[in-house]
Order: C-alpha cells, then sequence, then structure tokens
C-alpha cells in the first residue's frame, strides 16, 4: 500500500463509521442511542459512495468554466456517486425521520427508551 | 397495450393528489386509491395475458431520451407481467380487505398501501440496481408504516425492529452496490453482466453483499425474527401484504440477481432456503398463535422458493414452473389465510371452533389449507411434484429428504388448525360476521387458487392428462348442499353408477376388480346414506372426492395420475373421518400417516424416473438404479394406507368415531387404495432383494404380525366399532401376507380375500353401525340381548362374522383353504403356525361380537329400541345375498382372479371343474360344502330345539339372582373385559408400544421446536446479532476465510 | 459479558471484510463506461452545467422521483402515525418559554433564509446544489420559526396542498416526456435554451422548483408533526 492518499484515508473513515454504527446498534441499549448509531452507520456509506465517485487531481463535474467544457470526461470527478449520495441520504433522512417517530411512540407506551423493555413478541 | 409506466406514474400521481383530500373525506381517498390499484392490476394482467396468448415479445420501458446503461430501463417480460399482476392484485384486494381500517387511519395510509405497491412493481421491473436499492427502501418504509396501522405495544416495537433490520439490510445493500458501481462503472444489471469484468476480491465481496441482503430480505432462518415479530403483531391485512406482495417480489429480486452471484454462492443461498424451510416448519408446530404460525410458514415457503431459485443451474428450465406454481399457491394461500385470520380475530387456534358460525368463512379456510399445504388440485401440487422429480433426476436425495420433511412439519400444524376449526368444541357464543368488503377478496383468491391449480396442470405435460372430470362432479356437490339428503344421496349413486357403467369395458381385470369394489362398494355405503333426514352439508363433496381418488387410481397411466388421486383420495377421506365424534387427533393422525406416507410413494416415484423418458406407471417394471429403494418407499407408503403394524395406529380411532355409514367406507373400502398399489409395485417390480434378505420374506412377516396384533387388540375391544377396526387391521395382515407369498394361490388367496374383506367389513360395520344408532353408545357391556330387537341386524352380524372367521361354508372358508395351501406351497411354516393363531383369536372377537351384543340379558334402558334403520339394512342384504353367491359358486369369483393372475404366476394355479377347486395339494367344492354344512347346521339346529323344549323361562328381573349393588354396574356386566383371561396371559403384548413410539416421536419434535424458537427472544439488538453473524458465517463458509 | 464479548467478534469479523475490500481497493484513475458518457455528452444531451444534477434528474430521474416518494412516504406516515389532533392540542398546548430577541431575529431571518433556499433550488441545474438542498433549507427556516415564535401558526392543510401539487406536478411532467418527448421523465419537453443560463436544461429548473418546494414542505411538515405531539404532553 505505497502512496496511501486522502481517498484511502476516506475510506477508512467510512468503514470505520460503519462498523462504530453497527457496534453501536448492537450494543446500546438506548433506543435514541440506537437510532443515533443507525445514522452514524448512513454516514459511513455516505463517505464510501462519495471517495468510489472521487478521482484524484480532478474537479467537481459541474462545468462552469469553457475550459471544462471540453474533453470534459479527463477533468472532472464522477458525477453518479454524488447523484447516489443525495439520494442515499434522503432515503436516510426518511427514514431516520421515521424512526425517532417511532421511539417517541414507543416512550409514549411504555415510559421508558430502553430496548430490552420492548420483548413483547417473541418465540 | 397500455404502457407499464403508467402503473408507476397512476399510482404515485394518486398518493400524490391525496394530499389535496380534505381530512373528512377518506372515502373518496380510499375509492381513488382502489381505482389506481385497479387499473395498474389490469394493466399487468393485459401483459400477461397476452404473454400467454400471443407470445409477444418483452417489452422494455427507457426512461428519458437515452437508451441503457445511461438510462434506467424498466422491463416487462413475461415473469415481470405475471410478478406484477400478483403485486398489483393483492394490493387492490389487500386494500379492498382493510378499507375500513385504513379509512379510519386516515388518507395517509391509503398513501403508505400505494407507495409499497407502486415500490415493489419497480422493483421487479427495473433493471438498474440502484433503482432497485430506491424502490425496495420505499416498499420497507411503506411496510413500517402500515405495520402501526393497529397501534399498541406489540405493533410498535415489532414495527421498530423491523425499521432496525431493514436498516442495516439495506445499508449492506448499498455497500454491496457500491462497490459493484466500483468495480463495474455501471448500475444496469444487464450491462454489469454483459462486461467481462476481471476477478476481484472486493468485486466478489461487493456481490455477497448485494446477495445476501437480498437474501436476507426473504427472512432466513435465524436471522428473521424482526420478521416474525411483524407477522404475529401487525394487522392481518397487513401482513398478507409483506407475506404476498413482499415477499414475492425479493423472490423476483433473486430471480433477477443470481446470475450474479458464482455457483458456490448459488448452492450456499439454496441451502440456506432448505435449512429455512425445514426449521421454520419445524418450528410453526408449536405456535398457538395463528398470525405468527402463518409467518412461519411464509417464512419456509420463500425458504423454499429460494432453495428453488438456488439450485436453478441444477433443475434446468423447469425451475421457472416450479417456483411459479409454489409461489402462486403460497401467495393465494396466505393471503386468504392471514384474512380469515383477521375475520376470526383469536389469539390461539385453539378457539377457532368459532369459525364453524361462519360456513362460507369455514369452506374457504379450507380450501386455503389445501392450496397451502401443497395438495391437489392446486397449483403448489405440481409444483412440489416437480420439484421432487427433478431433485430425484439429479440426485439431490438429501434434498428431496428435506423438501418432504419440511413439508410434513407444515402439515401437521396446518392440519391441526384446520381440525380444530371443524372439530373443537371449545364453544365461543359469537356469531362471526364478515364484511362484504373482505368476502370478495377471499371468494376471488380461492377460486383463482383452483383456476390457478387448473392453469398450472394445464402447461405441464403429464398433468395436463389428469382426468378431472370425477373431482369436477365431487366439487360440484359442494354448489348443491342446499338440497336434502335424498337427493343428494341419488344424484351421488347415480353418479357413480354412470361412471362405471360407461368406463368400466376399458378397464382390464384387475382394474375392474378394484373398480367393482371402489364404486360398486361405494354404491352400496351410499345406500345406507338414505337413513339420514336433513341436508347432512359437507358429506357428499367428500365422500365424492374420495371416490373420485380411488377411480383415479385405478385408471392412472402415469405416476403423477395415480400420486394425484391418491391425495385426492386422502383429501376426501380426511374429511369423512373428521366428521365423527371426537374426531380431531384421530382425524390428525391419519392425515399425518396419510401424507408421510404420500411424501414417501412420491420420493419413490421421483427415483423410479430416473434416467426415464417418461413417467407411465410402466417404468416401474423397468427399474435399473435404486430398485430396493423404490420398492421400500412405495411399499411403505402404501402400507400406511393398509395400516400394517407400526403404521396402523391412525385407523382405530378414525375408523370407530366414523359416521354409520362412513366406517365401511373407510374401512371397507379405502384400506383396499393401499392393497391396491401394493398389488401395483409388485407386479411391476416382482422380488426385490436387499441383500440376501428379499423384501417380500421381510413383508410375510410384517403381515403375520400385523394379522396377530390386530386380531388380538380386537379381541381386547370394549368398543364394538374399535373391535371392527381393530379387525381390520389384522384383515389387511393377512392380505399383505398372501401378496409377499409371491405365488399364484397367495395372490389369488389375497385378491380375492381383498374382496371378501370388503364385503363382510362393510356388512359388519353397517349391522354395528346401525346398533350404534338406534343405541348411542358404542360399548358392548351397554349392550345385550338384542337379538329380540334387532333380529335383521343379528343375521347380518352372524353371517359377517363366519366369513370373518373363515369356517366353512361361507366364501371365507375358500379364503382359508386357499390360504393355507399357498402357506404349505412356499413353506413357510413358521409364519403360517402364526397366522393359525391368530386365525383363532378371531374366533375370540367374533363370539365376543354376536355375544355380548346380541346375546344375553337385555339392558333395562334398551326395552324400547327398534331395528336399526331401514336405509342401513338396505345395504346389508345386497351383500349379503352376494357373499351367498360367492359362497355357492365360489369360481365365479375365484376364476376371474386366476385367470387375471395367469400371466404373472402361471405356476401353481388352480383347475376348475364346476364348483370344484384342485390345487396341488387336494381339492374342495364350494357348493357340497355348503350342502353339507348347512345340512349338519340344520340338524343340530333341530336337536337343540327339541332339547329346549322343557327349559324354563325366567323373566329378566327375577331377583333371584340380585345381589349387592356394585359401584360401577357395568364393569361386572360378563362382557366387560370379556378376555380377562387371556389378557393377563397375553396382554403385554398388545401393551401400546407403537402408539407410546409415535408419541414420543410426536414430543421430540414439539419439544426440538420450542427449543429452536427461543432464539427469537424479542429482543431488538438480538435479532440484529442474528443477522450480522448470519453474514459473517455465510461469508466465511462462502469464501473459506477473510 | 458474553453478550459484549460475542458483539465484539462479530464486529472484528465484519472489520476483516472491510479490510478485504479495503486492501482490493485501488484509487481510479479515470471515469468508468457510463460516466465517461455523462460527461461527454451531458452538455449535448441534457443541458445542464451541473452534470450531477443532469445525473439526478435526467439519466437517474426515475430514482429521484423515488427519492421524493420517500420523503413523502415518511412524512405520510409520521402524520397518521402521530394522528395529531387538531383541534386539541390548543387546549392542552405547554407554553414554552420565548426570547423576544429569538423571536425578532427569526422574524427577520426566515424571509432571507426562504430566499436563499429558492435560490439554491432555481440554480440547481447551474451551481451546486438542487431542489433537495434548496428544500432543506427552506424547511431549516420554518424549523427556526417554529422553535422561536411562541405560537408558529403551520397550517397543515396549505402544506400538504403544495406537496400533492408539487408530487403531482412532477408525475405530470414526467408523463409529458412520454407523449411530447422521447420517454418517462425526459427533461427535453422544453427547449434546453442556452447552455449555463437560467433558462437551459429543459424541465430540469421546474422539476428542481417543483422537488424543492415538495422537500421544503414535507420537511416541514415533519418537524411540526413532531413538534405538535410534543406540545400535547
Amino acid at each position: 500500500m505505497q502512496n496511501i492518499g486522502i481517498e484511502q484515508i476516506s475510506l477508512a473513515v467510512g468503514f470505520i463509521l460503519l462498523l462504530i454504527g453497527i457496534w453501536g446498534m448492537l450494543s446500546q441499549k438506548n433506543i435514541l442511542k440506537i437510532i443515533v448509531s443507525f445514522t452514524i452507520f448512513e454516514t459511513g456509506l455516505n463517505v464510501i459512495l462519495v471517495v468510489i465517485g472521487y478521482i484524484r487531481n480532478k474537479t467537481a463535474p459541474i462545468l462552469d468554466t469553457t475550459e471544462l467544457q471540453t474533453n470534459t470526461a479527463e477533468k472532472i470527478v464522477d458525477p453518479i456517486p454524488q447523484a447516489l449520495v443525495l439520494t442515499s441520504i434522503v432515503i436516510g433522512l426518511g427514514v431516520t425521520a421515521l424512526l425517532l417517530v417511532y421511539a417517541l411512540k414507543m416512550h409514549k407506551e411504555k415510559k421508558s427508551l430502553l430496548i430490552n423493555d420492548y420483548k413483547d413478541t417473541k418465540w | 397495450m397500455v404502457d407499464p409506466i403508467y402503473i408507476v406514474a397512476v399510482l404515485l400521481g394518486i398518493s400524490f393528489s391525496l394530499g389535496f383530500i380534505g381530512k373528512k373525506s377518506e372515502n373518496i381517498a380510499g375509492i381513488l386509491s382502489l381505482l389506481a390499484l385497479g387499473f395498474t392490476t389490469l394493466v399487468s394482467a393485459q401483459w400477461f395475458y397476452n404473454f400467454v396468448t400471443a407470445d409477444i415479445e418483452t417489452y422494455h420501458i427507457f426512461t428519458t431520451a437515452f437508451k441503457p446503461p445511461f438510462s434506467i430501463n424498466l422491463m416487462m417480460g413475461k415473469e415481470e407481467a405475471l410478478f406484477t399482476m400478483m403485486i398489483n392484485a393483492i394490493g387492490l384486494f389487500g386494500g379492498l380487505y382493510m378499507f375500513d381500517r385504513l379509512k379510519a387511519a386516515g388518507k395517509n395510509s391509503f398513501i403508505a398501501l400505494l407507495m409499497l405497491i407502486m415500490g415493489l412493481n419497480v422493483v421487479v421491473m427495473t433493471r438498474d440496481l440502484f433503482n432497485l436499492f430506491v424502490f425496495l427502501e420505499i416498499s420497507s418504509i411503506a411496510v413500517a408504516g402500515l405495520i402501526v396501522l393497529t397501534q399498541n405495544t406489540k405493533s410498535i416495537s415489532a414495527g421498530f425492529k423491523f425499521m432496525i433490520a431493514t436498516g442495516i439490510i439495506s445499508g449492506l445493500l448499498l455497500l454491496g452496490i457500491a462497490f459493484i458501481y466500483n468495480y463495474a462503472g455501471s448500475l444496469n444489471i444487464d450491462h454489469i453482466l454483459t462486461q467481462n469484468l476481471e476477478a476481484a476480491k472486493g468485486l466478489s465481496i461487493a456481490i455477497f453483499f448485494l446477495m445476501i441482503a437480498i437474501v436476507l430480505e426473504m427472512k432466513p432462518f435465524p436471522a428473521n425474527g424482526w420478521g416474525l415479530d411483524v407477522y404475529s403483531s401487525a394487522e392481518s391485512g397487513v401482513s398478507s401484504l409483506l407475506s404476498s406482495a413482499y415477499a414475492t417480489a425479493t423472490v423476483f429480486v433473486l430471480m433477477k440477481l443470481l446470475p450474479f452471484a458464482p455457483e458456490n454462492l448459488q448452492f450456499l443461498i439454496a441451502a440456506i432456503g432448505i435449512i429455512t424451510f425445514v426449521f421454520s416448519n419445524l418450528m410453526g408446530m408449536r405456535q398457538d398463535n395463528p398470525n405468527r404460525m402463518l409467518g412461519y410458514s411464509s417464512i419456509s415457503q420463500i425458504g423454499l422458493l429460494a432453495a428453488v431459485i438456488g439450485i436453478s443451474s441444477v433443475i434446468g428450465e423447469y425451475t421457472y414452473f416450479i417456483v411459479i406454481s409454489i409461489l402462486i399457491s403460497h401467495f393465494l394461500a396466505k393471503s386468504g389465510l392471514f384474512w380469515i385470520a383477521g375475520i376470526v380475530k383469536q389469539e390461539s387456534i385453539k378457539n377457532w371452533s368459532v369459525l364453524r358460525s361462519n360456513k362460507l368463512l369455514l369452506v374457504l379456510f379450507g380450501v386455503f389449507i389445501f392450496a397451502l399445504t401443497g395438495l391437489p388440485p392446486f397449483p403448489g401440487f405440481f409444483g412440489k411434484w416437480e420439484l421432487v422429480m427433478h431433485l430425484a433426476e439429479t440426485k439431490n436425495f438429501i434434498w428431496i429428504f428435506a423438501v418432504l420433511i419440511g413439508s410434513f412439519f407444515e402439515v401437521v400444524y396446518m392440519f391441526r388448525w384446520l381440525g380444530y376449526a371443524v372439530k373443537n368444541d371449545i364453544i365461543i357464543e359469537t356469531k362471526l360476521k364478515a364484511k362484504i368488503h373482505q368476502i370478495i377478496p377471499l371468494l376471488l383468491f380461492a377460486a383463482a387458487a383452483f383456476g390457478a391449480g387448473y392453469y398450472v396442470s394445464s402447461e405441464h405435460p403429464y398433468a395436463s392428462l389428469i382426468n378431472y372430470l370425477p373431482l369436477a362432479v365431487a366439487l360440484g356437490f359442494a354448489f348443491i348442499e342446499f338440497l336434502p339428503v335424498f337427493i343428494k344421496n341419488t344424484l351421488a349413486i347415480a353418479a357413480m353408477a354412470a361412471y362405471f357403467y360407461f368406463n368400466y369395458e376399458s378397464y382390464n381385470e384387475l382394474q375392474v376388480i378394484f373398480a367393482a369394489i371402489f364404486i360398486i362398494g361405494g354404491i352400496l355405503t351410499l345406500i345406507a346414506g338414505y337413513a339420514y333426514k336433513g341436508k347432512r352439508q359437507g358429506f357428499y363433496p367428500f365422500a365424492l372426492m374420495m371416490f373420485a381418488g380411488l377411480i383415479g387410481l385405478v385408471e392412472a397411466t402415469t405416476t403423477l395420475e395415480f400420486f394425484f388421486a391418491w391425495e385426492l383420495m386422502t383429501i376426501g377421506s380426511y374429511f369423512l373421518i373428521l366428521r365423527g365424534k371426537k374426531s380431531i387427533k384421530h382425524a390428525l393422525s391419519y392425515i399425518l400417516f396419510s401424507i408421510g406416507g404420500a411424501y414417501l410413494i412420491l420420493a419413490g416415484f421421483g427415483l423410479a424416473a430416473i434416467g426415464k423418458p417418461d413417467i407411465s406407471i410402466g417404468i416401474l417394471s423397468n427399474i435399473e438404479l435404486y430398485a430396493p429403494w423404490i420398492f421400500g418407499l412405495l411399499a411403505i407408503g402404501f402400507m400406511t394406507k393398509t395400516a400394517s403394524i407400526g403404521l396402523h395406529i391412525w385407523l382405530p380411532g378414525a375408523h370407530a368415531e366414523a359416521e354409520a355409514d362412513v366406517s365401511p367406507m373407510v374401512s371397507a373400502i379405502l384400506l383396499k387404495a393401499g392393497v391396491f398399489g401394493l398389488i401395483m409395485l409388485f407386479l411391476a417390480m416382482g422380488e426385490q432383494f436387499i441383500g440376501n434378505i428379499s423384501f417380500a420374506y421381510i413383508l410375510s412377516w410384517v403381515g403375520v404380525i400385523t394379522a396377530l396384533m390386530g386380531n388380538m387388540m380386537a379381541a381386547f375391544q370394549e368398543d364394538a366399532k374399535r373391535l371392527l377396526a381393530y379387525s381390520s387391521i389384522g384383515a389387511l395382515g393377512y392380505v399383505l401376507f398372501g401378496l409377499s407369498l409371491m405365488s399364484h394361490l397367495g395372490w389369488l388367496t389375497a385378491i380375492s380375500f381383498s374382496v371378501t374383506h370388503f364385503m363382510f367389513k362393510a356388512l359388519l360395520f353397517l349391522a354395528i353401525g346401525g346398533v350404534v344408532w338406534r343405541l348411542k353408545t358404542k360399548d358392548m357391556y351397554k349392550m345385550g340381548g338384542l337379538i329380540k330387537k334387532m333380529p335383521f341386524s343379528f343375521i347380518s352380524v352372524l353371517i359377517g362374522i363366519i366369513v370373518l372367521a373363515g369356517v366353512p361354508p361361507l366364501t371365507g372358508f375358500a379364503g382359508k383353504w386357499l390360504f393355507f395351501q399357498a402357506v404349505v406351497e412356499k413353506q413357510w411354516f413358521l409364519q403360517g403356525a402364526v397366522l393359525f393363531f391368530s386365525g383363532i383369536i378371531a374366533f375370540l372377537y367374533c363370539f365376543r361380537l354376536i355375544h355380548s351384543i346380541f346375546l344375553g340379558q337385555p339392558k333395562d334402558e334398551h326395552r324400547n329400541v327398534k331395528e336399526a334403520p331401514f336405509w342401513i339394512l338396505v345395504p346389508q342384504y345386497a351383500i349379503l345375498m352376494v357373499i351367498m353367491l360367492f359362497s355357492m359358486l365360489p369360481n365365479s369369483l375365484l376364476k376371474p382372479i386366476g385367470d387375471m393372475l395367469m400371466p404373472y404366476f402361471p405356476d401353481g394355479a388352480i383347475t376348475w371343474d364346476g364348483q370344484m377347486a384342485t390345487t396341488a395339494l387336494g381339492y374342495w367344492n364350494g357348493k357340497t360344502v355348503m350342502f353339507i354344512v348347512v345340512g349338519v347346521f340344520a340338524i343340530v339346529f333341530g336337536w337343540l330345539v327339541f332339547m329346549n323344549r322343557n327349559a324354563k323361562k325366567v323373566k329378566q328381573f327375577n331377583i333371584g339372582y340380585a345381589a349387592e349393588r356394585p359401584f360401577l354396574p357395568e364393569t361386572t356386566h360378563y362382557a366387560f373385559n370379556f378376555f380377562a383371561p387371556y389378557k393377563k396371559a397375553i396382554g403385554f403384548l398388545v401393551a401400546p408400544g407403537i402408539t407410546n413410539f409415535w408419541h414420543r416421536v410426536d414430543e421430540g419434535a414439539h419439544s426440538v421446536s420450542d427449543k429452536f424458537t427461543k432464539i427469537y427472544n424479542g429482543n431488538a439488538q438480538s435479532y440484529l446479532i442474528h443477522i450480522v453473524a448470519f453474514i459473517l458465517v455465510i461469508y466465511l463458509i462462502s469464501f473459506g476465510g477473510f | 459479558m458474553l453478550r459484549n464479548s460475542l458483539i465484539l467478534i462479530l464486529i472484528l469479523g465484519l472489520a476483516a471484510i472491510m479490510l478485504s475490500i479495503f486492501v482490493d481497493y485501488t484509487p481510479k484513475e479515470k471515469l468508468g463506461p457510463v460516466a465517461e458518457h455523462y460527461a461527454n455528452n451531458g452538455k449535448e444531451e441534457v443541458g445542464a452545467a451541473n452534470l450531477v444534477t443532469a445525473v439526478v434528474v435526467t439519466y437517474r430521474g426515475l430514482d429521484t422521483l423515488g427519492e421524493v416518494s420517500i420523503l413523502f412516504l415518511s412524512a405520510a406516515i409520521i402524520g397518521f402515525f402521530l394522528k395529531i389532533r387538531n383541534e386539541e392540542h390548543s387546549k392542552n398546548q405547554i407554553v414554552i418559554r420565548y426570547s423576544e430577541i429569538l423571536g425578532t431575529g427569526a422574524k427577520i431571518l426566515v424571509p432571507i433564509i426562504i430566499l436563499l433556499g429558492a435560490y439554491v433550488f432555481i440554480n440547481g441545474h447551474l451551481t451546486p446544489g438542487g431542489g433537495f438542498q434548496g428544500g432543506a433549507i427552506i424547511a431549516s427556516a420554518f424549523v427556526l420559526m417554529l422553535i422561536a415564535l411562541p405560537r408558529p401558526a403551520l397550517n397543515h392543510r396549505v402544506l400538504s396542498i403544495i406537496e400533492s401539487f408539487s408530487g403531482l406536478s412532477y408525475v405530470i411532467i414526467g408523463l409529458l416526456g412520454v407523449f411530447l418527448a422521447a420517454g418517462f421523465l425526459d427533461n427535453q419537453i422544453m427547449s434546453l435554451g442556452t447552455f449555463g443560463t437560467i433558462l437551459s436544461a429543459g424541465a430540469v429548473p421546474v422539476i428542481y422548483i417543483l422537488i424543492g418546494l415538495k422537500v421544503g414542505t414535507e420537511l416541514t411538515g415533519i418537524i411540526g408533526n413532531l413538534k405538535e405531539i410534543q406540545n400535547e404532553e
């Protein structure tokens, strides 16, 4: 692994966030902390998506100068993962909002935010 | 045709416009939503119709002006059309079913429904990976919303578990997609697959994440607790959407993405699927809550489909047929069952007896249970058949075992449930009322189940040969249930007589003999049905279904037809048995043994078809591979029906508790189906050996022990009908032994004894049934002295036991005579001796039967009983006449059978001279014997009457013999524990060892089931741990390390 | 304890898998086939200077429609999940402490923030940003209002009508693509205009305006709902 560059560092950060998120979801007992862990997990994914689109020494895919409008393919980073990341963020937002409402409702039911208190259906 | 993009546009457009509608107009919102779903259902139905009829080409839908891979495209092929049609239909009818629930929750719940269906439509049609992710996410969010349609602690926490679990799963899906993009530079499925990508570790891990996420969406064992909790706590209508719409779409996604997976991952997916199938069904057995039970069943069915898809490279082109037929059955039946569960609203299946208050729902419930368990004529039957055939063809025997054992577990809990609904005595005083918008979807889905069965079978090269006429007639009777018994009975008899009349000429001798037992015997027993008053609902469709199955066995030319008929007969007879008193337990054990046996037969047929060009019955006579296995499987399968020892425990209860005319049907007629199967098997396969031991030799001992034990147990019964039932077990032991002799005489005995047994057992069961009809008890010690009250029944029983015991002059003697000839010829003296001994025991119970019922002192409470009903006596006397005929003219029965056997066993035949039969060992003349015996009898009888003229008559209640009144008066009756001394001597032999054995099997399975369900501890985080651990384990297996 | 070590083992296992991906990852040197096509032809085909916008709204337009649906769906579910009782909540409302300075500041800021949001989504096809970003900015203005003002009057009816209007229009524009141009969601139902100006890229700006409105109202609705349920208690 010669030349460790910004890509590898960001990718590592992405994976680490992902793992922290999963760890938090598996071990935190507080429902709100679980939800926060979930958003960390999502963030890790989004970082990874951005890394995948990144190409070193290239610029953003916005053709606002005439210089960029010729031979564009050699000058810009990949626009697709950026579009995907947008979608992924929005989906994450929707899911997180719904999760929070779930947490609110669960708290209303039992006045507890501990995940261990919600084992009503089993076996 | 309407462009499929309108499916997406209309669903989205309508759900967006629901926002315009004010708070008070939920009705408008609902109707608009249903209209939109109706439109989309029609669109995909139209496409499917055109694909089927006009064979049009796959249609590609391009978004924007660009072609893939530069823009997202959708595809509408035959499969997509079918799957979207199913999804839209469940959306439409599920929405209709839940209409008032959704309305109460507000217009936003309609949005969730529309979005769910829209999302799944795109999931099925899209050819873009990321697009798939987005719309799968829409669907799962919509599900998370629908779960809280009813808000309580259970549903809310289940919804939370669902969201957290799907959150991780879809995150990993996205991770996989992201890295696939990294390596392939594209998101279009077809584009990626057509590129020759360099093999890279990262790419294969990405594909692993993609596939494992889809597999996790299908809720594999054991990482599926989150799914189960949703099934058991969400509204039934929502569960049906999850099970039928969401799961259907994931099945399609797996089919679509499978080409990504390397071969070892495909097999791994298949293994996960089959393990899920077996274990979910195992755990389903201990469930009490109907919704959770259906959840286990859903998961298992989807697991089976994942397994089939995973091994599609092995199965080949038939994968689609198998997947579709199993899926359609699951889809229709599971929705229907969830919907019914939503109407019944009972938390425990034991309380489902409440379903009886609504006959229509009860019928629909039965239809769905049968469709789900893969019984004919529903599509799952053909799917399972084809699956086993292909697994056998490719020699995946462990797979066959897994498929069949899993299916069997499912049968266990589904039929227990059905039994509770039909017969449980928990009475709940509510009248179930289903609203019309709930009934319409149920009716349509039930009708669709039949339609789909017909469609699937018409697509199958052999299934299309099945003769549906008898079944159609039987089902037709379901529509004339409102008519009185008299008319229905006449129609049934006419239908059977007409069928026999028009078809018997095309049968060969063997077929004629069994067709006669089945059909003419059936007609005779049906005559007794005239004794019933009222409508007798739920009898005729099933009785005729049983006879349809029996005649189908006789007529079958392919193994598929045979198996179809076998299952049909099982269904019909199951319901007949279930009609009896306290029948839940017996009917359940009957159906379990029958279906277990049927699965063995299926496996046997599967093995037999290996390497064969077709599946005609004839292939059995031309087996090169696994012959002993095939023989063993089929023989054991058939012996579940003949109730041979070890497989007999279902019989006594089932036969004894049945109605007066059902007992002879199931005892005298139905058991012969097993005999027919065995005969077919022996004729086709001849003698088979395991090592040096002949199967026939083993079967001879099975037959002998069955005869001995059956007769012994019969002798110790207090219940008259149970006595007869055990005696049937014994009699079938004789038949089995006769067949196992593999000689002309042995077979002649076995077949003629089958006919004779039909006659005397029908006679006895009818006669005793008539007695029970009047006395309302089956216990012999509560009877006595009925000879004067019921003389006609007495004569029937007398003749019956004379035939049974095989004493001269009646036709039973012919059987015995031939029998010992055959034994001597074969020189199986030890078996012969045991059989002789068991024949003596038969005398014991025969004596007991006639003595304790008709002789001795009449009971006080029976002073006013009348003779058995006329219509129950009519068939008895018809049979009596035939018995007399055969006894006088034995060659009228024996000669045709002998002629029939000539091609198979030319040696050792009887030579006939008039009514004089000669064998190598001696001769016998039926007419002469008859005259001699009647003559002797007349002399002895006259002598007795003469001697008796001085006897002093004592009044019955002469207190000269009275003593202290005992605590339990009936136990002092002479007929109670009639053979106490014998019981003391040999009773240990009949200790219920075998019954205990099966009980232990049952308990063992349930406790294993119980252990496994404990992994689902209800904690969201445990479920997450299951998911992560599952991924890790599968990863390690798949890559063999990190 | 046992459970925690199990979790640790699982995380280490996952980490090992991630490490394999990481080791195998090589930074990209050039664009993949599809991205290259977009880079070279995006200008002519879509006419949006912001290529990400071109991908989001046109090339992968169906994804974006799905994305909008997700937000809409979440908002709808939250709506019926919380079952806001409009009539009651005015009675039980808890009076939240309110600062005069914050309130006045908010009143001044809100229009400016909304303006910024509008700018971001109107120029989505030219500069960084777009409908989602602009919508989120607009929603933040309303969030500020909800937090800062004592009795914020959120009219859910108006919100939901704007939401429905923009969503429906989006679908209709998509369908116009089928009738007037080459396919569903084709942006060339309008002329592509001059590259780099406000009126370029065909229907892209229109779509982004609709998305901006929709996202803004949906997010506002979600936050508003959550706020009101809190007040009820």
